[in-house]
């Protein structure tokens, strides 16, 4: 069973049945799928998001498709993997909308005045916070939400060696940041 | 392989699959420590990312999906109905310019009711411009369109069942009905207009 089966059952109790009933527009079942997975779909949209407002709007929106469109929800998949998909589908719009100060120019620039960090351990949430957006987003969709370059790739409207290549310097800079020692 | 590993080779061992190069790589890393230490601390990095601590929202958010998508539903409800009374209202009219063509009478009041239409339809243009359903509105404001979308929606079930009423008395009605609902419209209007000059747009 994948993981993603497992966090279903973990998360709500009779999942097929709350299904079939949300399906049949049961306003209960709804509420009960919001009350499941509203903690993971806000986790992930605040990870991605620079802002509890956008990330509360992100969730929001969420639960606003996932009610709209349960009826075409394929049982036989994982609930909570579909419904990811959504929350990080419109937490990665909701980046692509605010047109955060994303470039890596912009970010190296910040890094070389803020040098003095530089050798310190910093917290990791922290460091997390601290990445560019499209970094942020990577890192946590592949390395906490267990997404492959292919599926993020495609989530993020981009090629496979992008989300590669921002894996890559996410890291670097974490190592850096977290002041962990480089020994290649 | 002499040098060690870069990062990019390191996350490359991570992933499911063998891509080219993988197997070397692999057979480097089982026998340098240095290597091997890089490549565990980018494992305890990752492990470490798993298990920062759950974020919660600071309320409830159901009560707004809800809302949104009671407004939804009764936004369809309108359009249809508006829709539907729209044209029966436009082939009630024509029939009356027709009526009234064939035995002239006054036409102010159907002039009238012409004109509130286009109005009342103008104002719904615009309220589909700018698209309420694909927006996030908070709680009041959710509440005071869905109260408003309530009102238009049985105006329209009173504007339907106005075809019914006898002729001298039916074109004053439907005026009136009209009227208020364009009064109903542009207060929506005003709403959106609010809601979106809070959120700065």
């Amino acid at each position: 069973m994948s993981r993603t089966l497992v966090m279903d059952s973990f998360l709500l109790a009779d999942a097929e049945s709350v299904v079939a009933r949300a399906r049949a527009g049961d306003a209960a079942a709804l509420e009960a799928i919001y009350r499941a997975f509203e903690p993971p779909v806000y986790n992930l949209a605040r990870r991605i998001c620079r802002s509890v407002e956008d990330a509360e709007d992100v969730l929001q929106e969420t639960f606003f498709e996932v009610c709209r469109s349960i009826r075409t929800f394929r049982a036989e998949g994982s609930l909570w993997g579909w419904i990811r998909t959504i929350a990080a589908s419109k937490a990665l719009m909701r980046l692509r909308r605010n047109k955060y100060r994303d470039t890596d120019e912009l970010h190296d620039e910040v890094v070389a005045f803020r040098r003095e960090d530089v050798g310190l351990r910093m917290d990791l949430e922290a460091a997390l916070e601290r990445l560019s957006d499209t970094a942020r987003a990577v890192v946590w969709l592949h390395d906490v939400e267990g997404y492959t370059h292919d599926e993020i790739a495609a989530l993020m409207g981009k090629t496979t060696s992008f989300s590669k290549s921002q894996l890559a310097r996410a890291h670097q800079r974490l190592r850096r940041w977290l002041g962990e020692e480089a020994v290649a | 392989m002499s040098a060690h590993l870069s990062l990019e080779q390191l996350l490359e061992l991570r992933e499911p699959g063998v891509e080219p190069g993988t197997a070397e790589a692999r057979a480097h890393l089982d026998g340098c420590a240095a290597c091997a230490e890089e490549f565990r601390r980018l494992e305890q990095r990752a492990a470490r990312l798993r298990a920062l601590p759950s974020l919660r929202p600071s309320r409830d958010h159901w009560r707004a999906v809800q809302a949104r998508l009671d407004a939804e539903r009764r936004r369809r409800r309108v359009r249809w109905a508006g829709v539907g009374s729209v044209a029966l209202a436009a082939s009630l009219l024509a029939a009356v310019v027709v009526r009234d063509l064939a035995a002239p009478a006054p036409l102010e009041a159907s002039t009238e009711l012409g004109s509130v239409m286009a109005q009342s339809r103008m104002l719904e243009e615009a309220i589909r411009a700018y698209g309420p359903e694909a927006r996030v509105v908070d709680g009041y404001t959710a509440t005071v369109a869905g109260e408003l979308e309530e009102r238009i929606a049985r105006l329209d079930r009173e504007l339907e069942s106005s075809q019914f009423l006898e002729d001298a008395e039916r074109q004053d009605v439907m005026v009136q009905l009209w009227r208020e609902r364009v009064g109903l419209l542009d207060a929506l209007v005003d709403v959106h207009l609010a809601s979106a000059s809070n959120v700065g747009l």
